[in-house]
């Protein structure tokens, strides 16, 4: 594990990702709703005017305006925060964007209670479920930035329209540079017989603090079309699973995987560490929001506690 | 095989047209008075010499006028017009609302208000093409809209048709009882864009305002004031006919002898 001494934010990752991709796809666009800054494409909107299309406050029109440029053999990202893209325009993400077959990335920055000061109306929540619901939608949480720019790559190329949800602040990057992200396969962060723990984001990075517990940490990035094998064959070892997502409870990550296990017959322990059916709210840095709603260390360590104790795992 | 038509013809073209409509909605139902209204926008964007055949790009964002569009594309002879016996029926690809699934459409819609947002990203991907789009009044209310009205006249997309078939009704009522709105011409104008109003069921006018629209610099709304129901005197005005269900043999017999009266 090599973490990084001077992080870099996912945000800006992808600002240097799309930046490096236009310089070769010449057909690269980018749909923007008044939030270049703060995605790190003001370099890009200065090198391409002609192919940064600010679309201003109007989320749904741009999402609409990216499926126009799609259908003209464009490859598109449609940039924004979370919260107001997938969020506002998702009916026209349905539509125009996966009815229709478009080809566009979309780019929800600032998800999760990672946007701490800037409270709940900020603090997407509900986008991995808004967009797994969706046909022809896949959605992908990179781990850090080192994984960033290697998703946003493989996006660009994806024949299908993709949701990748990005986070503001400077995070840990432990990815390593060599290792390819494949549409549908996760990564082993470790190994261990103990419990299987499944997750995106830097949310997850938490547990690689963890001591004591054996751990098998999955980095699900690709969180549809997600690595069934992997979790399966990793659960079937452990007989216990721990999901933690930055996320609502419902409609996220441990709903899918839970469905999964069920509908594969694998009998094991099971706990889901997720935002429980309630909002976010301001904190000045979002270590407290995780302690409040339960996705710290010591929570993760209560809930392994929990998960150990257990005595019919394993059955 | 899609020789251009002259415009004298056209009138013809959509009388026969009426009564293929009539035929499906008596068959399977569906959204016949708005299809009745926009039925000779269609047609002159199909079968009038202002384009060529087929439109570059046309994206019908009202997706329930559907029927009108399905019949259009029969007679222009991109699939058999057997296949509209089909209409709304399990496997086949005429779906209830437009689908790409059909020959000849390219955006699938239902949704309203989404269209013009797509018809815009198509006319900025393609300056060197015209993307038309379809719209109805009633879908004015949609905000989308006025986002994509914005947009379009920031990118001055001068490639950009939005034809408007302002027939006055929507599903439950008239749309100044629903949702007034208000002056659409002068709110397009001060959008930026260029404004034509026409009569939507007088060919020599919609041709000429397509051709006008075809050179100018500006995103254009054509303004087509048209009767909801037009062509079957118990459906005109009368919002009932917004979606049919069935329709009773007596209504349908009526209707057609009313589409065949002056056939010619």
């Amino acid at each position: 594990m090599n973490h990084s001494p001077s992080p870099i934010s996912i945000r800006q990752a992808f600002g240097n990702a799309i930046l490096k991709l236009a310089k070769t796809d010449k057909h690269l666009y980018v749909v923007d709703a008044d939030l270049k800054s703060s995605l790190f494409l003001n370099k890009f909107a200065k090198k391409y005017p002609r192919r940064f299309i600010e679309c201003g406050v109007a989320e749904s029109n741009a999402a609409g305006v990216a499926a126009g440029l799609a259908k003209s053999g464009k490859t598109v990202f449609l940039t924004s925060f979370a919260c107001f893209s997938p969020a506002i325009n998702w009916a026209v993400i349905k539509q125009s964007i996966c009815y229709n077959h478009a080809n566009v990335k979309i780019i929800g920055s600032h998800a999760g209670l990672m946007s701490a000061d800037l409270g709940a109306t900020h603090q997407m929540l509900e986008d991995v479920a808004l967009m797994r619901a969706l046909p022809n939608m896949q959605v992908f949480a990179p781990l850090d930035a080192v994984e960033t720019e290697k998703i946003i790559t493989v996006a660009a190329r994806s024949p299908l329209p993709c949701y990748v949800r990005l986070v503001r602040p400077a995070t840990q990057t432990i990815c390593d540079p060599k290792l390819p992200f494949t549409i549908g396969k996760s990564h082993l962060l470790t190994t261990g017989k103990d419990v299987t723990v499944v997750g995106y984001g830097p949310v997850l990075l938490n547990t690689l603090e963890v001591k004591g517990f054996k751990l098998e940490i999955i980095n699900c990035s690709s969180v549809k079309p997600l690595d069934s094998e992997t979790i399966i064959k990793s659960v079937k070892k452990t007989g216990r699973l721990l999901c933690l997502e930055d996320h609502q409870k419902n409609g996220g990550l441990g709903e899918a995987v839970a469905s999964l296990l069920l509908s594969s017959s694998i009998n094991c322990r099971f706990a889901h560490l997720a935002v429980d059916n309630r909002f976010g709210r301001s904190a000045q840095n979002y270590h407290e929001l995780y302690e409040h709603y339960h996705l710290d260390l010591s929570s993760i360590n209560f809930a392994l506690h929990q998960l150990m104790e257990s005595s019919h795992a394993r059955s | 095989m899609f020789a251009k038509l002259q415009a004298p013809k056209l009138p013809d073209i959509s009388r026969q047209l009426r009564l293929d409509l009539l035929d499906l909605i008596y068959r399977s139902g569906g959204h016949i008075g708005g299809s009745l209204s926009c039925l000779d926008l269609l047609v002159a964007l199909y079968f009038s010499p202002v384009f060529e055949f087929p439109p570059d790009y046309f994206t019908l964002s009202a997706g329930h006028l559907c029927p009108a569009l399905y019949v259009v594309l029969a007679k222009r002879g991109l699939f058999h017009s057997d296949l509209l016996k089909t209409y709304s029926s399990f496997s086949s690809p005429l779906q209830g609302h437009v689908s790409t699934d059909v020959p000849g459409v390219s955006y699938s819609s239902g949704s309203l208000g989404q269209g013009l947002s797509f018809a815009a990203g198509l006319a900025l991907g393609n300056p060197g093409s015209q993307s038309l789009c379809l719209t109805t009044d009633g879908e004015h209310q949609e905000g989308q809209v006025w986002e994509a009205a914005m947009f379009a006249s920031k990118y001055r997309l001068g490639n950009l048709i939005n034809i408007v078939d302002y027939n006055h009704y929507q599903i439950d009522g008239s749309t100044d009882d629903i949702m007034p709105l208000g002056r659409l011409a002068a709110k397009y104008v001060q959008f930026g864009w260029t404004v034509t109003t026409v009569d939507g069921h007088n060919f020599n006018q919609i041709n000429k305002a397509l051709r006008q629209a075809r050179e100018s610099t500006y995103p254009t709304c054509l303004i087509a004031k048209t009767i909801f129901g037009k062509g079957i005197s118990f459906m005109q005005y009368d919002y009932h006919y917004h979606d049919v269900k069935s329709l009773p043999d007596r209504l349908y017999s009526l209707a057609k002898q009313e589409l065949t009266t002056d056939f010619p």
